[in-house]
């Protein structure tokens, strides 16, 4: 069984540590330098919800091949505290190495941790970061320089970011970063550590983007010409609301961190209403306070895209870890019923396009899109090839701004469903948007007549059909028949992704159907695929089977196999590799540092 | 100048006869006439109540939002869309109870927008239940035995979070209102006209009568509408208990406080001084953006 992919042509590093020692922050200098030097990065962050102490880790996958998701081993711990090591001793592979300071925790007690295979790197963190002058919080920036050293990668790279970073303080700040980073890489290349993987600078490098899947939509919807954003802090959505807030002058966004998501979402109708492209994004709790309004939008036929980005429920639930658990919750929240429409972005070129194609069909259709994802897209950061910007085109339906109206009815009833809509301010658009039933006009009291509450009911059900014909559809992934079909929708397209790259070099052929819209339910294509599929495998993060109960009720068809999680981590691509092994006949054993053993037969 | 009638549809109010809401509803359409506000220039956005109904009688281009939900919707219509006047219609379950946050934090923001309470002190399109503003003590088919808070004190909470227009009128004089509608919806910032509006059908006690033994005028008192804390204490004397006599509780209407030439929250937000459609005329160039993300 080989490991998830061979020594030499990737590296993957964990620095670990307690909340508050700016983890996260140098794991992404870490994983900007490599990818600036050529390579392609996966970083994941896991953390509790907690702001100072407890136990943060970020994991960071450097590879010269594409590569999908992260992978359980690690190759080079970075170890800012003693716990990180007991916590990461088992993922460590053969020949790994771990970077620690010895002031921290003694190197005979990771001799007696019983593992003889690791390369000791101790390096003096707290006393550098004092000899360079800095305080404590640098001991993240010696171990950078360390990271580096240890694999003997030029350190340049690390000390333009430094500069960068640290432009906008006072000069001395910048320096005493760059002293701390060189005397951890001397002190790494003093260790002198057989380490079997080496990274050099790869020359050409390719456009590329590195953004986690937020920054992601973010760009999609700026792109798409977003005029007002509303929000109410809540992980994983928060960081959207932070980099909106970011660039809403450059780029003339009124952004509005609101008293609650009850006011964000009804925002986002009234700036609907004014023309303005508009969204908001929450996590499941913010989105339940949401649901009246996005009822609201329904009925009003307002265009609003609203970012739904899970985490574990219910209620406040895990607030920093990840799932799958909203796709119901997604499709059927509000009362009443009016059309929508769910895009599930599976990684950040996703999330790009889906944040501004999210906007064009909300126009066209008149009514809420919802771009559900979760922790794992929201919060980790890959490289991905550059943006395809150019492809970002305007379309907002049957939209009228300025001029005149004669006889304007906001709500007509036409074949499609989609009634023009005028703004106000046009002269002679006078109407009402309203959230009761109403009839053509928008007025609430006839709304209640039997002849006009179903032709507005039915009018509204037809701009569900044509959602149907505007929506993007299904991806394929893999050969046109294989051993093995998935069925997926969201980030478990990143591990499966993956597995099914390694599956490949075994011979194991594995085709997988990505649901990139989850509503209007695809039915037709997912049906075509479970016929020709020998084997079917749903996978996704919940523990009900939510899309597998989909499946079923749209296609009256079973699926073979299920795959779920719900202790709050990712879906990893060893245990993807596993199961399919595992129906396949074959027993693969998995440990933290990745799968490592399979044996014929015996399922 | 738009005529008054222009700014009526062809449905017939449907509130019960004698209701607050008509002389609530003419006294805005006159104002309307008067400050010669075309019907393409502003934007109206209802709660949900009896009040509500009203989107139905008045001709403009506007949103019937959801219970207590009016003042967001406004204020993001105010904030994309600076060419437009904008005018919040609320009934006081809907504004002040289950709409409070979003008064309040209205208040916080000063925007430019009107909000014109129907303080009927019930809850009249559900039949009857006692409300924010209901007078202590007072039985509603929800409190048989009385309502045992101090109701909200709409005046009081609007000068402590420091509004800059701030005015109670009566449903019953309709010239009053009239007047006090042109200065709101002539303020800069936010203005807020709580309105004493008769439920005849629900509320037997805060009826036109009762209010028309005690309601004075402040203009007529010389009252100075740029002292707040005096303002503050006048909006005190009102938290009148039940079996008050009219000797013992007068109730001043028209402007208590105001304050010109305070920042509204869109001269803050550079963004909004261009109609937010515009925006997405053409894609925007997000190339700085992702050089950053490079
Ligand atoms: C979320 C929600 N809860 C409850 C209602 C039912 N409801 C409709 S109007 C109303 C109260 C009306 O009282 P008020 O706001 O004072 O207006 P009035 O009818 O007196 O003008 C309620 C509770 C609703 N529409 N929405
Ligand atoms: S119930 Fe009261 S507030 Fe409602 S219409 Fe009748 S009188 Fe007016």
């Amino acid at each position: 069984m080989p490991q998830p992919a061979p020594y030499g042509r990737e590296v993957r590093i964990r620095i670990g540590g307690p909340a508050g020692f700016g983890i996260k922050a140098a794991g992404q200098t870490l994983a900007r330098v490599f990818a600036r030097a050529g390579y392609h990065t996966f970083d994941l962050t896991e953390y509790p919800s907690l702001i100072k102490g407890g136990h943060n880790t970020y994991h960071l996958r450097v590879s010269e091949d594409e590569i999908f998701s992260h992978v359980m081993p690690t190759d080079i711990l970075v170890a800012l505290d003693a716990p990180t090591i007991a916590l990461h001793l088992g993922e460590l592979t053969s020949g790994g190495a771990i970077v620690f300071d010895p002031h921290d925790v003694a190197a005979d007690a990771i001799e007696l941790a019983g593992r003889d295979d690791i390369c000791l790197v101790p390096v003096p963190l707290t006393d550098i970061v004092y000899e360079v002058g800095g305080i404590k919080i640098m001991r993240n920036v010696v171990a950078l320089g360390a990271v580096l050293g240890h694999l003997e990668f030029p350190l340049d790279g690390l000390v333009d970011s430094l500069r960068h970073q640290f432009a906008h303080k006072a000069p001395e700040i910048a320096e005493q970063n760059v002293a701390a980073a060189t005397r951890g890489h001397v002190e790494a290349a003093n260790a002198h550590c057989d380490f079997p993987f080496r990274l050099a600078p790869r020359g050409s490098v390719e456009p590329f983007v590195l953004a986690d899947g937020n920054e992601a939509v973010g760009v999609g919807a700026l792109a798409a010409g977003l005029g007002f954003y509303a929000a109410y802090p809540m992980t994983p959505a928060s960081s959207l609301l932070s980099f909106m807030a970011k660039h809403a002058d450059a780029s003339s966004v009124v952004v509005k961190h609101t008293e609650d998501e009850i006011a964000a979402m009804n925002m986002v109708v009234g700036a609907a209403f004014g023309g303005t492209r508009a969204m908001c994004a929450t996590s499941g709790g913010g989105f339940s306070l949401m649901v009246e309004a996005l009822g609201f939008a329904g009925v009003s036929e307002s265009a609003v895209v609203v970012g739904l980005f899970t985490r574990p429920g219910p209620a406040t639930g895990l607030p920093t870890w990840t799932e799958q658990s909203d796709l119901r919750f997604a499709i059927h929240a509000a009362q009443g019923e009016f059309p929508r429409v769910v895009l599930a972005p599976g990684d950040q070129t996703d999330a790009f396009e889906l944040g501004w194609k999210a906007f064009n069909l909300a126009d066209q259709l008149q009514t809420p899109v919802i771009v559900l994802g979760d922790t794992y897209l929201s919060d980790n950061r890959q490289t991905q090839p550059a943006f395809d910007t150019a492809a970002v085109t305007i379309d907002r339906g049957q939209l009228q701004t300025t001029g005149e109206v004669e006889e304007y009815a906001r709500y007509r009833v036409t074949d499609s469903g989609v009634s023009p809509r005028v703004v106000p301010g046009v002269v002679g658009a006078q109407q009402i948007v309203n959230s009761y039933e109403h009839d053509e006009h928008g007025w609430g009291a006839p709304g209640e007549e039997r002849a006009n509450r179903i032709a507005q009911s039915e009018k509204r059900a037809r701009k569900f059909e044509l959602a149907k014909t505007l929506v993007p559809k299904p991806v394929e992934f893999g050969p046109h028949e294989a051993a093995v079909s998935v069925i997926l929708f969201g980030t478990t397209k990143m591990p499966t992704l993956e597995a099914a790259k390694w599956l490949a070099a075994e011979g194991v052929t594995v085709n997988v159907l990505q649901l990139v819209t989850v509503w209007p339910f695809p039915a037709d294509a997912v049906h075509e695929f479970l016929e020709r599929s020998k084997r079917s495998i749903v996978i996704e993060q919940n523990a009900t089977g939510q899309l597998e109960g989909l499946i079923r009720e749209h296609t009256l068809r079973e699926v073979g196999h299920r795959l779920n999680r719900t202790d709050g981590r990712p879906i990893s691509p060893e245990q993807v590799y596993a199961f399919v092994h595992d129906i396949l006949g074959r027993h693969v054993e998995l440990t933290a540092a990745g799968a490592i053993a399979t044996s014929e037969g015996g399922r | 100048m738009p005529a008054v009638k222009e700014f009526v549809t062809p449905l017939k109010p449907t509130w019960c006869p004698g209701c607050g809401n008509f002389g609530m509803w003419e006294a805005l359409k006159r104002a309307l006439s008067e400050l010669d506000w075309q019907k393409n220039e502003f934007s109206v956005v209802w709660g949900i109540g009896c009040h509500g109904n009203g989107a139905d009688f008045l001709d403009v281009q506007g949103m019937h939002a959801l219970h207590g939900r009016a003042v967001p919707p406004a204020t993001a219509l105010r904030l994309t869309r600076p060419d437009l006047k904008v005018i919040v219609e609320m009934g006081d379950g809907d504004g002040y109870g289950i709409g409070l946050g979003h008064f309040v934090h209205a208040l916080r923001r000063n925007p430019d927008l009107t909000i014109i309470a129907h303080d009927n002190q019930i809850y009249g399109l559900t039949t009857g239940q006692a409300s924010p503003t209901t007078e202590h003590l007072m039985p509603t088919v929800s409190t048989p035995t009385g309502v045992l808070e101090q109701p909200v004190n709409p005046i009081g909470l609007a000068l402590a979070q420091d509004a800059t227009f701030v005015a109670r009128g009566f449903a019953g004089d309709i010239p009053h209102l009239t007047e006090l509608y042109k200065q709101a919806l002539t303020h800069k910032g936010l203005a807020i006209v709580d309105v004493m509006q008769p439920c005849v059908t629900w509320n037997h006690l805060n009826t036109f009568q009762w209010f028309r033994e005690r309601v004075y005028k402040l203009e007529e008192s010389g009252w100075d509408t740029s002292d707040r804390a005096a303002a503050f204490n006048l909006s005190m004397t009102t938290f009148h208990d039940l079996t008050c006599t009219p000797e013992q509780c007068k109730i001043p209407i028209g402007v208590f406080y105001k304050r010109e030439g305070v920042p509204t929250y869109e001269d803050r937000v550079a963004a909004s001084a261009e109609p937010g459609f515009k925006r997405a005329e053409q894609p925007r160039d997000v190339s700085a953006i992702l050089a950053g993300l490079g």
